[in-house]
């Protein structure tokens, strides 16, 4: 017979099942941008600090006052596969000038607490003219008001400027536009995850060894690790892999991670993080995968039909699972093979070329959501692949 | 205060001209020469003296006789006609014939010049020597003025001209000095342990001075108007006396210079006793207003950024002195650099380790070589990418054993128009809205079928009045469950004076009541699953609400189906 609290219970696990997968698709949630979100988060703060501390060794800093709350992820492996995005209609990925300009900003915003959009341009200009290796900022050329441009509204959307006169967007027309900003100069220093500083790292180091060394934590004991150590490690680096990757294969486990998922302890541990977040664990001979079916913790869903790409990556699933690896031209041949069946969809591909590119951007979807891979000249399914598999017989027949 | 002074038209013009060089050369030539007791110059004798003060450029005939004629048209220089030279041809009798001397205004400019640039040079101190000097300076006064010895004169203006260059001096020095610490408040140095530096020296300055500023103000009030005693007036007329100024007809040297003194003196008795002040104070003049007037502008200095150190001074100042003002000041001072540095090096220290961080990184964005790996790093350094999960599931996860190897399990339902072959507008439509109305009527009916076996259960247990639990005799299981229920709870009841227990469900729809047995009979059911003993309770199961199966009625309601009677 259900109580009221029993019913208290449930909510509340309930609720912070849902700031769980928020926070793991958003890991800066602010008041002024998602003010539920921020709300709930700020009222459960204390179970889900432990939680993150907990199943996947996460900082997790929430400021009610400040208005933010901020998951400072470490990945144990860097992905190319989530870069920032614009914050317009195209999403397109930031390219290295973007980058680079937002950490020129960030530093710059650091000194005062308000400043125009003229005056932190002038300064991008000064630091960028003399830091080494850092091409000159030009603020007359449009392109380059472009990109500054998105880095503000990035940090816009981030709060860490608040415009509180004018709009961002007048800069990319009048380079003498007014934009006041206040600058809240913690938060922009919040948004740094990585646990050891950039700036104590040489400079001249190449670019794998800076990734490296930007996410190695002394709390899991560098190159001598206790055995707590070892094994605090291989929980968090595994439960972190599980929280933030689509599919986890048994085989890219390192032999750590795999003992801990193979041992009773692990096991439970992994079902209750996943219970507890509101996942549903599938745990298969190959790897495990974690179902998020309101799709809250996910910055792309698959299946889907948000894009051609994605909607072409599921027909190519189908001959991927059934014709077993096959070489990328037979993949394009059925990718032109499609864009000739059906003239009138995809226009954006139907065109010369269209074919090979609708195939690497739907193949891409597929990588995103480790069901397919590329290795030179062919392509295979994953094992995960098979949950998408048609089932022969039962398929509905289109009527087109 | 009365209006700011008024600089004479063009009096400083030669300094802006792009001849300024040169104008300033040639006057400090002229200084040059006036202190050496030579007020007229030739063209010739200009031009060796720029050498003297460090003019090497050529100087043409022409340039330095336009120069000269400039300087003379701005009322800076006098021409003087020589004719006691001795001159043998005309060229040289127009040229040495000309002199040029400085007029008044020309040695105000210059002094202007000189002042000037020692001002820019020098920095501002808090002197307690001066301090001291002053309190010597009056203590001397006054022993000078128990002598009425005319003779005394001499001395006593030259301890008073002393005492007020010691006055001017600590002014000056104090007001630069806060000018520097307030500009220190505000630098924002780069280096930050120069900064450091910087402000620890100053706030031990600052407390060195302050340690013992209050016993010598005491000591110099106290010097004040022990020389007061003797009559400020006397005192000024007696260093009159031994000033011996110049005996001019027409020109009255001496009330101007009575006037000055009288506002120095107001000045010091403002510094350290202004309540002495109806001795001191001459000042209902405008001269005593002048003082004032100086007074004021290091009030507000002082004041400036200090968050309202000195009160602007004007005639309602009296009663604290300024040097306990200083002394206010400077405490002050002290605590808000103080304050001031513990901010700045911690906000500095933090944010310029963050500052050079997101530097680095930008460095390493614009060189890293491929965009991926700027990805990478963004994702590295930030960690603010998002997680990525699949959304589709089975609908029991249960029924799959973990370890099946994912072909052989059975496959996720992934919507058959998503694969009707890229028609996406209809597939838009359709994956959108989750249609619930079959799960709706499924939990609907789930729920009604609780329902009924719950009521079925209470109807098999209702008895026509009190009833022996041996008399139920078989049960299903679920019926008995409910039945222990029922016991459970009229037990957890204390029985009334006749000896039943009452006791309702948490829904109150069913009441019963119960009684012990009194022969002690046992009663023994048996269900699908087993069977109970136990004591053969009297009970009477009554649910008002509930359809009844037996047709002779309850005691406790009527037989109304699915709706409470009233009370109940």
């Amino acid at each position: 017979m259900s109580s009221l609290a029993n019913q208290l219970v449930r909510a509340e696990k309930e609720e912070i099942a849902r700031a769980i997968r928020t926070l793991l698709g958003r890991p800066l949630v602010s008041l002024h941008d998602d003010a539920a979100a921020f709300d709930l988060i700020r009222k459960r703060r204390q179970p889900l600090i432990q939680w993150f501390d907990y199943f996947c060794g996460w900082r997790l800093v929430v400021e009610p006052r400040q208005g933010y709350a901020r998951l400072v992820k470490v990945r144990s492996e860097a992905s190319a596969t989530r870069p920032a995005r614009r914050r317009r209609t195209t999403r397109a990925p930031f390219d290295r000038r973007r980058y680079t300009l937002l950490c020129l900003c960030a530093a710059e915003l650091l000194t005062s607490p308000v400043t125009t959009i003229g005056m932190l341009a002038q300064r991008v200009v000064q630091a960028a003219a003399v830091e080494a290796g850092v091409p000159a900022f030009d603020p007359v050329r449009s392109e380059e008001r472009a990109a500054f441009v998105d880095v503000l509204k990035q940090l816009e959307h981030y709060g860490a400027i608040t415009a509180m006169d004018g709009a961002t967007d007048s800069y990319l027309d009048d380079e003498d536009a007014k934009v006041l900003y206040r600058v809240d100069t913690t938060r922009v220093i919040r948004l740094l995850a990585a646990p050891v500083p950039p700036s104590r790292i040489a400079a001249d180091e190449p670019m794998e060894r800076v990734l490296g060394t930007l996410t190695s934590e002394p709390r899991y004991g560098g190159d001598e690790p206790t055995e707590t150590q070892r094994n605090l490690w291989a929980r968090h680096s595994l439960i972190r892999r599980l929280l933030d990757e689509p599919v986890v294969y048994r085989d890219e486990l390192t032999p750590e991670q795999s003992a801990y998922a193979a041992s009773l302890a692990g096991r439970q541990i992994i079902r209750r993080a996943a219970e507890e977040a509101g996942f549903v664990l599938e745990e298969r001979a190959e790897g495990f995968l974690l179902i998020d079916a309101d799709a809250t913790a996910t910055d792309t869903k698959f299946p889907d039909d948000g894009s051609h790409a994605k909607v072409a990556a599921l027909l190519m699933l189908d001959l991927l699972v059934s014709a077993g690896p096959v070489r990328a031209a037979r993949v394009d041949a059925e990718a032109a093979e499609l864009l000739r069946r059906f003239p009138q969809w995809a226009k954006a591909y139907q065109s010369d070329g269209g074919g090979p590119r609708l195939a690497a951007d739907a193949l891409e979807v597929l990588e995103l959501f480790g069901l397919a891979r590329r290795t030179g000249d062919r392509v295979a399914a994953l094992p995960a692949a098979a949950r998408y598999r048609v089932d022969r017989g039962t398929a509905v027949q289109e009527d087109s | 205060m009365a209006e700011p002074p008024r600089v004479p038209p063009e009096m400083f013009r030669f300094a802006t001209t792009d001849r300024a060089d040169l104008n300033t050369a040639v006057l400090y030539a002229f200084g040059e020469a006036g202190e050496r007791l030579e007020t007229a110059l030739t063209v010739e004798a200009v031009r060796e003296r720029l050498r003297a003060v460090g003019w090497y450029a050529p100087v043409g005939e022409q340039e330095l006789t336009a120069t000269l004629r400039q300087l003379a048209g701005w009322g800076l220089l006098d021409v003087i006609f020589n004719h006691a030279g001795s001159f043998a041809t005309a060229e040289e009798y127009e040229r040495k014939n000309l002199q040029y001397a400085l007029t008044r205004r020309g040695e105000a400019a210059f002094a202007g010049v000189q002042h000037a640039t020692a001002v820019l040079a020098s920095g501002g101190a808090l002197q307690t020597a001066v301090l001291d000097a002053i309190a010597h300076r009056l203590k001397e006064l006054e022993s000078l003025l128990r002598d009425p010895d005319p003779g005394r004169n001499r001395r006593i203006f030259a301890s008073l001209r002393e005492l007020e260059g010691h006055l001017d001096g600590l002014r000056d020095n104090t007001r630069q000095f806060n000018g520097e610490l307030q500009r220190l408040l505000r630098v924002e140095g780069s280096d930050l342990t120069t900064f450091h530096e910087v402000k620890g020296a100053t706030v031990a300055y600052l407390q060195e001075f302050v340690s013992n500023l209050e016993q010598r103000g005491d000591t110099i009030a106290a010097a004040l108007r022990a020389v007061a005693g003797h009559g400020v007036a006397v005192l000024h007329a007696r260093a009159l006396d031994g000033a011996g100024l110049p005996k001019m007809p027409g020109a009255d040297h001496a009330t101007p210079w009575l006037a000055a003194r009288a506002a120095r003196w107001e000045a010091l008795c403002r510094w350290f006793a202004p309540e002495d002040g109806p001795d001191g104070r001459l000042g209902d003049g405008p001269e005593g207003r002048l003082g004032d007037g100086l007074g004021d502008g290091l009030g507000g200095g002082l004041d400036d950024g200090l968050g309202g150190g000195l009160v602007d001074g004007g005639l309602g100042d009296g009663g604290v002195p300024r040097i306990r003002r200083l002394h206010d000041v400077a405490r002050r001072a002290i605590v808000s650099l103080l304050q001031v540095l513990d901010r700045i090096t911690d906000s500095r220290r933090r944010s310029s380790s963050a500052a050079a961080d997101f530097r680095t990184l930008a460095r390493w964005f614009a060189g890293a070589p491929s965009e991926d790996d700027a990805h990478r790093l963004w994702d590295a350094a930030f960690g603010l990418g998002p997680a990525r999960h699949a959304h589709l599931g089975h609908a029991d996860a249960e029924l799959i054993p973990a370890g099946v190897p994912w072909r052989e399990a059975e496959p996720v339902e992934v919507s058959a128009l998503l694969r009707s072959r890229g028609r996406t507008e209809r597939m838009g439509r359709t994956g959108k809205v989750r249609d619930v109305v079959a799960l709706r009527a499924e939990r609907q009916e789930r729920a009604g079928k609780e329902r009924a076996e719950l009521e079925a259960a209470w109807s098999a247990l209702a008895t026509a009045g009190a009833t022996r639990l041996s008399q139920l005799g078989e049960l299903d299981h679920d019926t008995f469950g409910r039945l222990l229920d029922l016991l459970g709870r009229a037990l957890a009841e204390l029985p009334d004076s006749t000896g039943f227990r009452r006791a309702v469900t948490s829904d109150g729809r069913v009441e019963i009541v119960l009684r012990a047995p009194e022969d002690g009979a046992v009663a023994v059911l048996r269900t699908s699953e087993g069977w109970f003993r136990g004591p053969d309770y009297l009970i009477d199961v009554r649910s008002p609400g509930l359809a009844r199966p037996c047709p002779n009625g309850g005691a406790g309601g009527a037989p109304v189906y699915h709706e409470r009677a009233a009370g109940e």
